[in-house]
């Protein structure tokens, strides 16, 4: 059989006589007519791509065929932590140099490490994880999925003559458990066909908008021998660079063009498509405010948060600019929102939430970069530059008169908090500021730690901001580690809470180690789930606020010496408790990254809010209860 | 461990999501009137209720702390609107003004110290509060430290003394 699809895709025999040459060898009719029609795109063009290099047969275990199909994907990293299963995958890699395996130590921080790679590479991570401990994995894919990140995700399932009979790792319907974060899962249920699944997965996982795939193979496939066409992925990539209606683009110039009070608010897929730049000359163009999204939901930050026209998040009614008449929401889900009075234009790159729950007067889907040229060009085509500048300069001018006086307020905040002790996140924000290259790359996998924000500069020809919408934590030491991988000539910092780095942290140290990665890791330690706790008290105003009793968020006792703990791994730390030590601390954090070694800094961290002088904690002994002293 | 904070984290978005809609749904007193209440009114309420905040009573560097907290989480205030917020809420939620009334009442025990916290903790709360909670030695220190900074009049001296009689009545074993 393999013979003959062969000689049908080498254009040796034709589609009949492929059909009545698998019914000869045992196949049925309708399954000789399935497959023929599944391989006739390809049978046509076979020679031609052959003949460039772009497709090629290949024999060998299924783990050599998906490593080959990697490889022709522009794979270059295989994020993993083994199995017995996937061994032939490794096998395949043995002589295989193209590929380099980063291996981390918990399927989680396997996955993490792949999504920064994702977020900073724009390239699909790829991750090998055992498939009992996919649930693992499962937790950091929820980040992935949320923030459309491509990412490909392989487990070596079970042999086929296994599956269902409930062994001691085996569950039912695994795939299925990843519906609702997956865009795709689907499993090859043959050797031959693992490169196709492959390549469909990748497809799925990289065409916009992007989110991670799951593909299971199970083992006894992965080692069985067979022959298939490997092809180059990039005849599988589909564009997505697509361009608005022209007719809505000019409608949507008009209503900027005569709205009295108008806002931009801006999110994650202008990040996704690169139109920071054709955002910034729109906002520039008309003089529009910009308002980011808020805490929650966002991973970027697409616009220059140094700008004067830039607000901070996005709130429901904001007091600037007061009572806007025409909202332009660019790549933003959460800050989609209906204003009243006011019509809201949105352009987005993912159709599944535009307008999914508010009403939106004018949708465009669109690639964000050339849907705002467009718009930038239609703006210009329809008013003359004069016009066009005194509308921007009034607007400019009253927005850069607020933005100057909320930037000098938040610094002087942070100023009359300047040599507390603990150190108050915002002394720690100054040194950051003060002390970091501005090409840094900036991932932060904070809560509390959010209140440095507004005291810092990102984006434009600032620092790169990486973070993660869902805010599922344990993320950041890893994404540092992926994202230093993806970048390794920009300065890498990943700053966390001590609830994170308890989380996820400690694992990613090991790779960091390992891999040499030259990363500065800052817990900042306040010994608490900081901000959750002000917002159970807040929000809810439950009992634990009424009797200043905090049943679920103080961290202490025992207080965790994390930088002992990296050194356990393998990574230089010290422990900062005096601010004005933060600055030398980040110098040495600095050096040693230069010598090509990872630096972690424990920083002994003010707790703030509601509740922020009790360290009580429901106690429990289970020493105490023995009666027995064993 | 990690259920806990997931699921919180979850509870936080959907929060910030829908907050000005959670604000108005629960059922918050009336601000009295003064100076500062439509500053407090706007920006607070946009991401949160207030009924928590009119349960708290504190001096201006501690409504400072909270206002300060929120300017850095996006609450929209200038520094004259701040100030104003500041000292509406020092004058109408301060220590002594109108204390929301105890849970349950709680009786001291006799001993050194009893009067300096009959006098000075009911100025902001009541004594159930104090007696919620077995606390270590430490930790009545620190909470001693938070609340002369929110605005307890007490003395260093006088914290001390206050410290021996909680950890004597009300401490951790």
């Amino acid at each position: 059989m393999k013979d003959l699809i062969k000689q049908y895709l080498d254009q040796g025999i034709s589609r009949r006589s492929l059909i009545s040459g698998l019914s000869a060898a045992g196949v049925s009719a309708v399954a000789a007519k399935a497959m023929a029609q599944s391989l006739a795109p390809f049978a046509s063009p076979a020679k031609a791509a052959e003949a460039q290099g772009a497709m090629r047969p290949v024999t060998g275990r299924g783990g050599d065929l998906y490593v080959q199909q990697l490889k022709s994907a522009g794979v270059e990293y295989v994020f993993f932590n083994p199995s017995t299963g996937d061994a032939p995958i490794f096998d395949a890699m043995v002589d295989e140099p193209s590929i380099h395996l980063i291996k981390g130590v918990q399927e989680g921080a396997v996955t993490a490490m792949a999504d920064g790679y994702a977020r900073l590479s724009g390239k699909p991570g790829v991750v090998i994880v055992a498939n009992v401990g996919l649930p693992n994995a499962m937790t950091q894919m929820v980040n992935t999925f949320k923030d459309r990140i491509p990412m490909l995700v392989t487990v070596a399932a079970f042999g086929q003559e296994q599956l269902g009979e409930e062994g001691p790792q085996d569950y039912d319907f695994q795939e299925y458990s990843l519906s609702p974060i997956t865009k795709w899962r689907w499993t090859a249920l043959t050797a031959a066909g693992i490169p196709e699944t492959t390549r469909r997965a990748l497809k799925f996982a990289t065409t916009p908008p992007c989110g991670p795939v799951f593909i299971a193979i199970p083992d006894n496939e992965l080692r069985t021998e067979a022959t298939a066409m490997i092809m180059d992925q990039s005849l599988f990539t589909v564009s997505m660079k697509i361009r608005p209606d022209q007719d809505d683009i000019k409608k949507a110039a008009r209503m900027l063009i005569e709205a009295r009070n108008p806002l931009l608010t801006v999110g994650d897929e202008i990040t996704l498509c690169n139109g920071e730049k054709e955002v910034m000359e729109l906002a520039e163009l008309l003089g529009l405010p910009v308002a980011g999204q808020a805490e929650f939901g966002t991973w970027s930050k697409p616009f220059p948060t140094r700008s004067s026209l830039y607000l901070g998040p996005m709130l429901r009614n904001m007091q600037y600019p007061g009572s806007i008449d025409v909202h332009l929401n660019i790549g933003s889900r959460y800050a989609e929102v209906a204003t009243k009075g006011a019509k809201l234009i949105s352009m987005r790159q993912d159709p599944t939430s535009l307008a999914r729950v508010t009403p939106v007067d004018l949708a465009m889907v669109a690639d964000v970069k050339l849907g705002t040229a467009d718009l930038v060009a239609a703006i210009k085509s329809m008013a003359p530059v004069d016009r066009l500048r005194r509308i921007a300069a009034d607007r400019k001018e009253r927005t850069a008169a607020y933005t100057r006086q909320v930037g000098a307020l938040r610094q002087g905040i942070a100023k009359s908090l300047h040599n507390g002790s603990p150190i108050h996140l915002e002394r720690l924000a100054f040194e950051l500021e003060s002390e970091l290259e501005k090409d840094t790359i900036f991932v932060t996998d904070c809560d509390s730690g959010k209140s440095m924000d507004p005291l810092m500069s990102f984006g434009g020809d600032d620092k790169t901001y990486i973070s993660t919408g869902p805010n599922i934590l344990g993320w950041g030491v890893a994404a540092g580690f992926g994202a230093k991988l993806a970048r390794p000539d920009q300065p890498v910092v990943t700053i966390l809470g001590d609830g994170s780095m308890m989380f996820g942290g400690p694992q990613p140290l090991w790779s960091m180690s390992r891999y040499q990665a030259p990363v500065t890791v800052i817990v900042f330690n306040n010994k608490s789930y900081n901000n959750e706790r002000n917002r159970i008290w807040t929000f809810s105003g439950g009992e634990q606020f009424k009797l200043g009793r905090d049943m679920t968020c103080y961290n202490g006792n025992p207080d965790v010496d994390f930088a002992k703990a990296a050194v356990a791994f393998g990574v230089e730390g010290e422990t900062v408790s005096d601010p004005d030590k933060i600055k030398g601390a980040l110098a040495r954090a600095k050096r040693a990254n230069i010598d090509g070694r990872p630096y972690l800094l424990d920083v002994d961290i003010q707790r703030d809010g509601i509740g922020a002088g009790s360290t009580y904690y429901p106690e429990y002994s289970i020493a105490d209860q023995r009666t027995r002293k064993v | 461990m990690r259920t806990p904070i997931l699921s919180a984290c979850a509870l936080a978005a959907t929060l910030v999501a829908s907050l000005p809609a959670a604000a108005q749904q629960q059922q918050t007193p009336p601000l009295p009137t003064g100076e500062g209440r439509d500053v407090v009114a706007q920006a607070c309420t946009l991401c949160h209720a207030l009924n928590t905040v009119l349960q708290l009573r504190q001096g201006a560097d501690g409504w400072r702390s909270i206002v300060d907290y929120m300017v850095l989480h996006g609450a929209q205030l200038t520094r004259p609107q701040a100030d104003q917020a500041v000292e509406y809420l020092a004058t109408n939620f301060g220590p002594g003004v109108n204390v929301p009334q105890p849970r349950t009442q709680v009786t001291l025990p006799d001993g050194t110290g009893k009067d300096l916290v009959a006098v000075n903790c009911v100025i902001c709360h009541g004594l159930d509060r104090i007696a919620a909670a077995r606390r270590t030695p430490s930790d009545w220190q620190s909470v001693l430290a938070r609340m002369q900074f929110l605005g307890a009049p007490v003395s260093n001296n006088d914290k001390n003394t206050i410290a021996a009689y909680l950890d004597a009545n009300f401490g951790a074993k």
